[in-house]
């Protein structure tokens, strides 16, 4: 099986293996505990703080981990917009995570205003200045796109929000997988992160925030993480993710490099999200006259796994929400198959790829009604 | 998620594409997420030879469309009548969202076997008999008891058109939810299901016709129109292509033998009889007709469904024009173009009372809607569809002791009948004097709110002896 949905998950990468090991063995303390096997977990948790803090640009007191990306996303959206009813700008083309808790806080009675997107999913900015007004609680915009790949002109947001005092919340669960993000010059409130994707194991994430502790902690209990998210520390993935987004790192240029090939292989394809900067190993593409879904069961059997549109839409009736954003017809939308390359990716799987998919789109506009 | 039925179907190439240059097709598709199926049928002496289909839909319909043609073909068209969506769930096992993309190939099928039965000869059986079915629990009972009688029903319902602005369009019978209804009660008893899609037909015949009446500020009779000259025509047309004698409905009615000829006679629930809205139907018909219902109340009926543990049992019925679809029949007429001429309220001396907007809105007998208050209570008198204008006066300016009936006609010849001249009204004594074209009634007291275009049912007891449509 040659697996190129690594913007769905990805597989544990060997260096975030071996860190792990010792904490899922011997070193199995509680980070909380005075005594010596209590000692040795918060040593590695604070050791794999500071990790991720330096690759990261921030302080480790800035790092509160979490059980994931969605975690992340929801304690930002929710800590920021706190109490009483206000005023959030959330743009059109937000991950669930973050679109349910901006569609809940909506339903509680708050204003939430929609930021729309161009052609290619980016951000129109003229329009997120006029959106955006001092007195907000927060603004909400995700780094790059987990369906297209494309990435917003986060620093001009954040920069705009700043003049205006609004904190903003970016989600980069997709592009700290494959880009050297930096929370400093990024300028952003808070930002998110999930070790998965990045070759990390599932189930912890980070969130990186200036100021923790204006935030609102969604979990309340033994007052870890400075109190912001309780619960005994999951150290083993703790240090998984940091020695994964340590791996990930200088690793960006083989996958676009691995991306420009397959797209150059498939000429008779549209590229969605062309004119824009895309994530490196992210490719969206756009196969007319054919259901998404039915290329991709037809792949897999083929031993090729990738991803109709979305994930998380997969399954339901729903197009995407981000390709109808960003303009795209609904038949479109549903005809779009996402190649997402991760760190082991070779060029033989790739060029295998762009033969097998040619061949199903071949099979299937055969059987096709158009 | 996907079953690996479903991978696997939707992925068999062999059953993809076309059935030849001489296939029937039928269509259907999702306004909602824009899939469609198109399953093409290759039929040889009333058999299926080939079927493919060709879809542009997800993985569910797809696998939907290819299992719908692998299990329709190689058998006889009735036969493959049979698959319905049911066979096809159970096969794949689709989620609940899912379970629309597998009924989408079901109508495809069906659309295309109807196409093919549409000029099919099949060979002629003594003991097949075509029954209507229309989705709700009357037709349903009647089927079991073409069954309990031995015979071999094939299920057929028309789809007709239905105003897709009205309210409630769901309820209607013939709407595309009553359609799969109608089906699955077929299949659930083991019966073939033929689906007729009279959508256009039916529209310029009934419904244009309804419209054009009301504009001309007549008060339309839609329904008896329907069974005198489309929907009786239709399922003996479809009877005869089967090989089916008989036509059966679920209508409490009767048909009786006078010297030899079928007549029409009352329903013996009083409550339900429908022999006013069936007195059209051409007596050429009516001899290949079975009632089963006729001899019984609805609450025996109702008990029977429940008994044979219908799905129709307790479905709520309308009685309303179907194609309006629960709403107002005004509005719906306005909304189609259907609006007479607007103009005044007059009085019987031609005093001008006050103004509205449209003959369509007017009936004989109808007080409400006048625009004029105060004084004796008014009513409305004659519609004026030339001229705009509708008289009102009192109540006894209603009375009619004479109706003429264009076109009319005597079935039997005797001079004393009841005459109805509304479905929910009283039948009145009365003596016929034949016209040219038609008929005199001299009724024996006077009818209120005697309205042209409605429907004159003329009874000898429970017999009709002669119909017509009230012309004034």
């Amino acid at each position: 099986m040659v697996y190129l949905d690594h913007a769905a998950t990805s597989p544990l990468c060997d260096e975030a293996r071996v860190a792990m090991e010792p904490y899922l063995t011997e070193r199995f303390g509680n980070a909380s505990e005075p005594h010596a096997p209590g000692r040795l977990a918060r040593e590695g948790l604070e050791r794999a703080r500071a990790q991720v803090a330096e690759l990261l640009g921030c302080e480790p007191r800035q790092v509160v981990f979490t059980s994931g990306g969605t975690e992340a996303d929801n304690q930002a959206v929710f800590g920021l917009a706190g109490r009483p009813l206000g005023r959030l700008v959330v743009s059109a083309v937000e991950h669930s995570a973050v679109l349910e808790p901006a569609r809940e806080l909506e339903r509680q009675g708050f204003d939430v205003a929609w930021a729309g997107v161009d052609s290619d999913g980016v951000l129109d900015v003229a329009a997120f200045e006029q959106a955006v007004a001092s007195g907000d609680r927060l603004a909400a915009v995700m780094w790059a796109n987990n369906v297209t790949g494309a990435l917003q002109p986060v620093a001009e947001l954040a920069a705009i929000c700043a003049e205006r005092g609004v904190p903003l919340h970016v989600d980069a669960v997709q592009a700290a997988a494959s880009l050297p993000v930096d929370f400093r010059s990024g300028g952003a409130e808070t930002i998110a992160l999930s070790a998965h994707k990045m070759h990390g194991p599932k189930g912890v994430g980070a969130l990186i925030a200036r100021d923790p502790a204006r935030l609102r902690p969604l979990i309340w209990g033994g007052g870890q993480e400075s109190g912001l998210r309780s619960g005994t520390e999951n150290v083993a993935g703790v240090v998984g993710f940091a020695a994964a987004l340590a791996a990930v790192r200088g690793k960006s240029d083989r996958r676009r490099e691995l991306r420009d090939r397959l797209e150059r292989a498939l000429p008779e394809l549209t590229v969605v999200s062309d004119g824009a900067d895309r994530l490196p190993g992210h490719s969206l593409l756009l196969v007319e006259g054919v259901r998404a879904e039915l290329l991709v069961l037809s792949l897999d059997r083929a031993g090729y796994a990738v991803s109709a549109g979305s994930a998380c839409a997969s399954g339901d009736q729903e197009p995407s929400h981000v390709l109808l954003a960003q303009g795209m017809t609904p038949d479109h939308a549903r005809s779009v198959i996402r190649v997402s390359i991760g760190i082991t990716t070779t060029e033989s799987e790739i060029d295998g790829f762009a033969t097998e998919l040619r061949d199903a789109i071949e099979r299937l506009r055969a059987g096709a009604l158009v | 998620m996907y079953t690996a039925a479903v991978r696997d179907l939707a992925l068999d190439a062999s059953r993809a594409g076309s059935a030849g240059p001489d296939a029937v097709a039928g269509e259907a598709g999702d306004a909602g997420c824009g899939d469609a199926v198109r399953i093409e049928l290759a039929v040889a002496s009333g058999r299926v030879v080939r079927a493919r289909h060709r879809t542009f839909a997800c993985p569910h319909a797809t696998a939907a469309a290819a299992l719908a043609c692998s299990l329709a073909e190689g058998r006889d068209l009735l036969d493959a009548a049979r698959i319905g969506a049911g066979e096809l769930e159970s096969a794949l096992r689709p989620g609940p969202h899912n379970r629309e993309c597998v009924a989408l190939a079901a109508d495809a099928l069906h659309a295309a076997l109807a196409r093919a039965i549409e000029t099919a000869q099949l060979e002629q059986s003594a003991r097949r008999v075509v029954v209507a079915m229309s989705g709700g629990v009357d037709s349903a009972v009647a089927l079991i008891k073409t069954l309990d009688a031995g015979l071999e029903p094939v299920g057929v319902t028309l789809r007709l058109w239905i105003d897709p602005n009205a309210p409630d369009t769901e309820r209607a019978c013939c709407s595309p939810q009553s359609v799969r209804a109608a089906r699955s009660a077929c299949h659930a008893a083991g019966v073939p299901h033929v689906t007729l899609d009279l959508r256009e037909r039916f529209h310029e015949h009934v419904v244009g016709d309804y419209l054009r009446g009301h504009a001309a500020g007549l008060t339309p009779n839609p329904c008896v129109r329907c069974n005198g000259s489309f929907r009786f025509d239709a399922l003996a047309a479809v009877a005869d292509r089967v090989g089916a004698e008989r036509l059966v409905t679920g209508h409490y009615a009767r048909i009786v033998r006078l010297d030899g000829r079928p007549a029409l006679a009352r329903g013996l629930d009083p409550e339900k009889d429908q022999s006013y809205m069936l007195a059209r139907v051409p007596e050429g018909i009516l001899a290949r007709v079975w009632f089963p219902l006729g001899e019984q109340r609805k609450t025996e009926t109702r008990a029977q469904a429940r008994a044979a543990g219908l799905e129709a049992a307790g479905r709520r019925e309308s009685q309303e024009v179907c194609f309006v679809g629960g709403g107002d029949h005004r509005e719906f007429v306005e909304r189609h173009g259907g609006a007479g001429a607007a103009g005044k309220v007059v009085d019987e001396s031609g005093t001008v009372l006050a103004s509205h907007g449209g003959v369509h809105r007017f009936t004989p007998g109808q007080r409400r809607g006048l625009g004029v208050g105060g004084g004796e209570p008014l009513f409305v008198v004659r519609v004026d569809g030339g001229s705009g204008q509708v008289v009102a006066g009192p109540r006894r300016a209603l009375a009619r002791s004479t109706v003429t009936v264009v076109p009319g006609a005597m079935s039997t010849p005797v001079r004393r009948v009841e005459a109805k001249l509304r479905y929910r009204s009283r039948a009145l004594p009365a003596t016929v004097r034949e016209i040219e074209g038609g008929l005199v009634l001299d009724l024996d007291e006077p009818a209120y709110g005697v309205a042209p275009g409605q429907a004159a049912v003329l009874y000898d007891g429970d017999v009709v002896v002669g119909s017509g449509v009230i012309a004034r």
